[in-house]
């Protein structure tokens, strides 16, 4: 305790803000001022997104993030009146990170270069991007597999998920209207943002309370064969928006 | 204290007392592990424009009430150590008592923000957004938690007059746990 106050004692003199009705109290921060600019700060970021203005939207949730983190390092942490050591020590800490994070920047930021090629990144972004070409061609081939003349998906789809989801896939089967949760709408590029094929074949296989859906999706692993889940999974991938 | 303390503890080399030197090292560290997620998060959005999707699904209320319960419960921090300051054990750990609440607080509405989220079918391994977004506020709520924890000791200690120089380390390291949200929140909630 006693060193604590040696300490503040040195940097009060440095910080001398006029008031000395306080005695005691550190650095003369008027915390209350502070708190009430973080809040009003605070409400410019949340305002400042709601135009749809790209860099409007920069500066209030960025620039005022960088504004308030100043605001709370300085008055709350009091790293304005630390000694210079501990600012070089977290600069420096933040100046390594820094220099880490650009050296892998252009590896992490590009999905190809002059010899290489990050063949799964790009195939997230063209999964994910509704209207891809270049999925397409792999549902072709996917498609033209001799196993698939055995078992008709897209007429099983008509058969046994049409009645709620839709002959479509859209989700406005006859059946399912009175549901809630509504069936699956497979054609909205909403519902594809956070699904991809391996989750599509387990609610086929285990029904929808696998990845905690609804229970009125039940599981089908009875009625099909593995490989007749695949293909109806590869089916349900098909009738996404521009496929 | 029934034991001598450590000589480290009573000696300041740089002038900075022990114990805040400690926590602003804890904090560089924290500096690194923070940074690199949420600068890898950044990095790998930008190369991700179909996160946009995904990003879009957050809910940038609650976001925004979380970020209003940590800067109020900083504000609340910063007081107890105002009262620790003045030599006010008690008044200090009533203030360390509120920031605990508002760390509940916090917790409490991200449970239910994620039982929510989860609920809906967004779970860590729906897509890179949703790793990055579990990942960082996961680590980031376990800060939380160690920080209520530890604020409860400190308080319990500053209620009988014992350690008060402790309730300004909590402190900073509790603003830095707010200052991580600060970043958190435009980049998972606001930036659609």
């Amino acid at each position: 305790m006693a060193e604590h106050h040696d300490g503040h004692g040195q940097l009060d003199t440095k910080s001398d803000k006029g008031h000395d009705a306080h005695h005691g109290d550190a650095h003369h921060i008027n915390y209350k001022k502070i708190y009430f600019t973080l809040l009003a700060l605070l409400a410019v970021s949340i305002i400042g997104p709601e135009f749809g203005i790209v860099w409007v939207t920069l500066v209030t949730a960025f620039g005022i993030a960088l504004v308030k983190t100043q605001l709370v390092v300085n008055n709350f942490m009091h790293l304005k009146w630390e000694k210079r050591i501990m600012k070089w020590v977290l600069t420096t800490s933040l100046v390594l990170m820094g220099l880490m994070m650009a050296g892998v920047s252009v590896d992490i930021l590009n999905h190809e270069g002059n010899n290489w090629e990050n063949v799964a990144a790009q195939a997230a972004v063209e999964r994910g991007l509704p209207g891809h070409e270049g999925e397409l061609a792999v549902e072709e081939e996917t498609e033209a597999e001799p196993v698939a003349a055995a078992f008709n998906a897209p007429q099983m789809f008509g058969l046994v998920c049409a009645s709620c989801h839709g002959t479509a896939g859209d989700g406005t089967g006859p059946a399912g209207a009175a549901l809630t949760p509504p069936p699956a709408n497979f054609t909205d590029p909403a519902f594809w943002a956070t699904r991809d094929r391996a989750r599509i074949v387990t609610v086929i296989r285990e029904g929808a309370p696998a990845v905690g859906g609804s229970p009125l999706m039940v599981g089908w692993s009875a009625s099909f064969t593995p490989e007749q889940i695949e293909q109806l999974a590869d089916h349900v991938m098909s009738l996404r928006p521009g496929q | 204290m029934a034991f001598p303390k450590p000589q480290a503890t009573l000696r300041s080399a740089t002038g900075i007392p022990t114990g805040r030197l400690a926590v602003w090292w804890l904090l560089a560290s924290e500096v690194v592990i923070f940074g690199g997620v949420l600068g890898s998060y950044l990095m790998f959005r930008l190369g991700h424009p179909e996160w946009a999707d995904a990003a879009a699904v957050t809910n940038t209320y609650i976001g925004a009430i979380n970020t209003f319960v940590l800067l109020t419960s900083s504000f609340t921090a910063v007081l107890a150590h105002q009262a620790a300051e003045k030599g006010d054990g008690k008044k200090a750990a009533g203030f360390l008592l509120l920031t605990i609440g508002g760390a509940l607080t916090f917790l409490m509405i991200k449970s239910y923000e994620w039982t929510t989220e989860i609920m809906h079918g967004y779970t860590i391994t729906s897509n890179g957004f949703w790793q990055f977004y579990y990942t960082a506020a996961g680590l980031h709520a376990l800060h939380v938690i160690a920080g209520a924890i530890i604020m409860g000791i400190v308080a319990m200690d500053a209620y009988r007059g014992r350690e008060l120089q402790r309730v300004e380390l909590i402190g900073i390291y509790w603003h830095f746990v707010d200052v991580v949200w600060i970043f958190l929140f435009p980049l998972l909630y606001i930036a659609k």
